[in-house]
């Protein structure tokens, strides 16, 4: 049997194809297709540490966050604190705190945009869930039948986060207030008063729409579980048993403790867990581990380099390219832990934390409205889809309540002095740790008369769409499509019919006198559009419908840029 | 500018061809939905990303007045309902992907002749290290070009090479322009560099190629109404600290000037001041960040180190900046005289400034 390809995977940041080897199975309903094994492989290759080196270690900030315009701030963040680590200087207090208002900030426009505009509408799509589909019929559309709602939402607030960022940051993408030892902006009450001002806006969106439509997803979720495994009798419960990785799990936290930075630094001489701030390191394998920096490995039999196998990041040299490697298939490396694979990840940041059970409360700020606590509990120990969004949406959630706490904190140091300057020392060498939206990002920094000698980053996505390692283990995504439906000549309007077959969307309102099930309306919204074939790949003389396969891939939120050291198969 | 806010779309019509394009290049809103709304024909947009970090896309996605969502739903063609811009291909934020994805490159090239713009995110690498469908971003970029009518390089990377093409230029990534005259096609581009592209500078430019407003470029191919001003001299809010020699010299401390932290806004021609960033919100030296000059070509190796203090600027007609500015300021009492010696040292420093950076 052919391969199905997707190339390109769009909505994800950067050039990626997945190819995955389907196999039939048969069951008392006929014969099905799943996937028995996939390779991801990004398309890129730019040679981002090559270009950093001889040049002002204080610049590697700079040009390191343009690695990812997706993702642009915890580049700098991870990059700034490599830089620190290697000056043997500190943030002050006060630099700390603002940075936890930036990249709070800049994580809920992150999360958001992720849920609504990348992986959510084909969540829409399988949930019958009209809010989470894009606004295909305008604005139309969204006022009469509410197609898009939450998504036309999201694009509003999202900016609004990004004007926090920027108040503090100056721009985004690419934000520019960071110094080593602080930063360039001082808090004033203007810029505090400003962010509390956004953040009243963006906390109800958070709080009511996006847990709202969360809950919705987990509710139509036990449905579809019932009416798949019905189709195809095997067993099913929903999205949480799509895309099912190692249940390894890797963070390196995020928003450290302003008045405990000790804590913080302190992994890169001992395991730790970085418990002070707000979200913890750790290697939860089943329970919850210390971080050790000195797992950290990457392999490169089947990476096209001809650099050394199985190294930690500080004893790399720069990337030496071979396309035609032998047996190589990717420009990625394959970072393990402890040789073991992990995901890293929404996920891995919220189990590393907190365990299975998650409880957040939902009192408005502002005004001390409570919505209730927002519970959760993870539905697939080893990883799913669903879990992988509910991770995200908590996130956001946890984020949005403590920015107001850190707005009013930070009145506490106005007037403080904001940046522990030091000029750029002879020589030495620092990490950078600091988890992206995407997963645990790592910098590694050396200094040699006074400009940079080496630098490497171990990027989230080299670790969630890694090829093959030396022992042959296949890397999370990989892993993660293994058993995927793909359903064969079945396209999206067909599928959505047969799971949501009832005749109870009016289309009165847009001018057509029917009354339709999801399927039909799916198509009205669809082929003007000319997307009918949505997500259908060909192979072997039919159509795969690869929506939920994407979904897997979409729901590690790919950063392919980010994955640096790019590849193709 | 203002050119007010309720014009029919023939005043607005007018007032362009009366004003010319840099009126309506700062325009916003109502202005721009007005104009295009009355656009009776689809144009079909083809966004294509090399070698690109996708910043440009976010950040045509923070657009305020009109925002993304108000675009695509509220600018729409008749009672069609479909908008206006149909982005026929967007890797970043489109539903399509794969097979279908790449057939949609397909569908934007039959659009009507007159009507197909091409917008190219990142720079062109050497062959082999950027496919997309199997196939090389050149082949894209080159299919694409020749069938385009209106071309658009947005950001420091599609219009100058940017970081990917910084010594020692691993993949040999060079900008859009050069890359088209390399292969012999010598259609007209416009450029909009930044790093990321300022969305407002997109948006603005589709909406000008749609209405047929004239788009006056530079000699480095960007819109003399978003890049024919001078940071330093023309626009920016910190300058009276220059002209009083007071400058910040450790980032984060005091107010000041941030010439001496390294600031290239002597050397690049922006409206950040002006337009700012995200809904107008702030861009890099307001908040104490140096300008690190990354609408001009050349960037970032010209430019770098960013915070270091450009070489040889200070020299001018003999005497250093701090000097300069004192001067200036103890001069104050001459007035007029003042404002003579601050004319010939701007005028001096422009010649100055092409062989120095």
């Amino acid at each position: 049997m052919a391969n199905v390809v997707i190339d390109p995977v769009t909505r994800i940041e950067g050039h990626l194809r997945i190819e995955m080897q389907p196999k039939d199975i048969e069951t008392s309903t006929g014969t099905w297709q799943i996937v028995d094994k996939a390779w991801s492989s990004g398309t890129l290759f730019r040679g981002w540490e090559t270009i950093l080196r001889g040049r002002d270690p204080r610049d590697a900030w700079f040009l390191t966050q343009r690695i990812c315009g997706v993702c642009p701030a915890p580049h700098a963040e991870s990059s700034i604190q490599a830089i620190e680590s290697a000056f043997g200087i500190q943030p002050t207090p006060v630099a700390t705190m603002i940075r936890n208002i930036l990249h709070g900030a800049y994580y809920i426009y992150d999360h958001m945009i992720h849920t609504y505009l990348l992986v959510g509408p084909e969540l829409g799509v399988i949930a019958k869930y009209p809010p989470m589909v894009p606004p295909a019929l305008g604005k139309d559309g969204i006022a009469k039948l509410g197609l898009g709602s939450s998504y036309a939402q999201c694009v509003t607030m999202q900016r609004k986060a990004n004007e926090i960022v920027t108040m503090w940051g100056g721009k985004f993408p690419h934000h520019a207030s960071e110094y080593p030892g602080g930063m360039t902006v001082k808090p004033t009450l203007d810029r505090i008063a400003s962010t509390i001002t956004r953040m009243a806006e963006i906390w109800p969106f958070v709080a009511k729409t996006m847990v709202g439509d969360l809950l919705a997803l987990a509710e139509a979720n036990e449905h579809v579980g019932e009416a798949v495994s019905s189709l195809l009798d095997i067993p099913f419960r929903g999205l949480q048993d799509v895309g099912v990785c190692t249940g390894n799990f890797l963070s390196y936290g995020i928003m450290p403790d302003p008045t405990n930075y000790d804590d913080w630094l302190a992994v890169y001489d001992r395991p730790g867990r970085r418990k002070s701030a707000l979200i913890h390191a750790g290697a939860w394998d089943g329970d919850y581990k210390d971080f050790d920096l000195r797992k950290i490995v990457e392999y490169v039999k089947y990476s096209r380099y001809d650099n050394a196998s199985g190294l930690t990041p500080d004893k790399e040299d720069a990337p030496k390219p071979n396309m035609n490697k032998a047996g190589a298939y990717s420009w990625l490396k394959a970072p393990r832990y402890g040789d073991k694979v992990y995901e890293v990840g929404p996920l891995a940041r919220m189990i590393n934390t907190f365990g299975m059970k998650w409880k957040i409360p939902r009192v408005n700020p502002l005004t001390g409205e409570d919505l209730g606590d927002f519970e959760y509990t993870v539905l697939n120990p080893k990883g799913s889809v669903i879990d992988r969004v509910a991770a995200r949406v908590a996130l956001t959630l946890l984020i949005a309540n403590k920015m107001f706490e850190w707005a009013i904190a930070l009145k506490g140091y106005l007037g403080q002095k904001v940046t522990n300057y030091r000029d750029v020392p002879e020589s030495g060498e620092g990490f950078g740790l600091y988890d992206a939206p995407r997963g645990a990002l790592l910098h590694y920094l050396k200094i040699k008369n006074r400009v940079i000698d080496n630098y490497q980053c171990v990027v989230p996505s080299t670790w969630n769409l890694s090829p093959r390692d030396d022992m042959d283990q296949p890397g999370p995504v990989e892993t993660a499509l293994v058993g995927t439906w793909l359903p064969k000549d079945l396209d999206v309007p067909t599928i959505a019919s047969v799971l949501w077959p009832d005749e109870d969307i009016d289309l009165t309102p847009l001018g057509v006198s029917a009354t339709v099930n999801w399927g039909d309306a799916l198509a009205t919204a669809l082929t003007p559009l000319g997307l009918a074939g949505l997500n259908l790949e060909p192979a072997n003389s039919s159509n795969f419908n690869t929506s939920l396969a994407i979904t897997v891939v979409r729901s590690f939120d790919p950063c392919i840029a980010c994955a640096v050291h790019l590849i193709k198969r | 500018m203002n050119i007010g806010l309720k014009l029919s779309r023939r005043n607005f019509m007018k007032t362009v061809a009366a004003m010319g394009a840099t009126a309506f290049l700062t325009a916003f809103k109502a202005d721009i939905v007005k104009a295009l709304t009355d656009v009776k024909d689809y144009w079909h947009i083809c966004w294509i990303n090399g070698a690109s970090c996708s910043g440009c896309t976010i950040s045509f996605a923070q657009i305020a007045e009109p925002d993304l969502i108000q675009v695509l739903t509220e600018i729409t063609v008749g009672t069609s309902g479909l908008p206006i811009a149909l982005p026929d291909y967007m890797e970043t934020i489109h539903p399509a992907s794969g097979t279908l994805a790449e057939s949609l490159k397909e569908r934007w090239a039959e659009g009507q002749q007159g009507k197909r713009i091409m917008v190219v995110e990142g720079s062109i690498q050497d062959p082999g290290w950027c496919l997309i469908a199997n196939k090389d971003f050149r082949e894209h970029v080159r299919e694409t070009a020749e069938t385009a009518d209106a071309i658009v390089a947005v950001g420091q990377c599609a219009t100058y090479g940017g970081i990917p093409s910084a010594k020692p230029n691993p993949t040999n990534a060079r900008g859009l322009k050069d890359y088209l005259t390399e292969i012999g096609i010598n259609k007209p581009v416009i450029n909009l560099p930044l790093c990321p592209v300022n969305g407002e500078h997109v948006l603005l430019t589709l909406a000008a190629v749609m209405i047929n407003a004239p788009v006056e470029l530079d000699e480095h191919g960007r819109p003399k109404a978003f890049f024919g001003t001078n940071m330093h001299d023309e626009l920016c809010p910190y300058r009276p600290y220059y002209d009083r020699g007071i400058f910040i010299t450790v980032p984060g401390e005091g107010e000041g000037c941030r010439y001496k932290i390294g600031c290239k806004g002597p050397l690049t021609h922006t409206d950040c001041p002006s337009r700012k960033w995200v809904n107008h919100t702030s861009y890099c030296v307001e908040v104490g960040a140096p300008c690190i000059g990354c609408s001009e070509p050349g960037w970032p190796d010209r430019f770098s180190p960013f915070y270091k203090e450009i070489p040889g600027m200070p020299t001018l007609l003999g005497v250093d900046a701090t000097t300069l500015g004192q001067g200036l300021l103890a001069a104050t009492a001459a007035g007029i005289v003042v404002h003579g010696v601050k004319r010939a040292a701007t005028g001096k420093k422009k010649e100055e400034k092409k062989e120095e950076v």
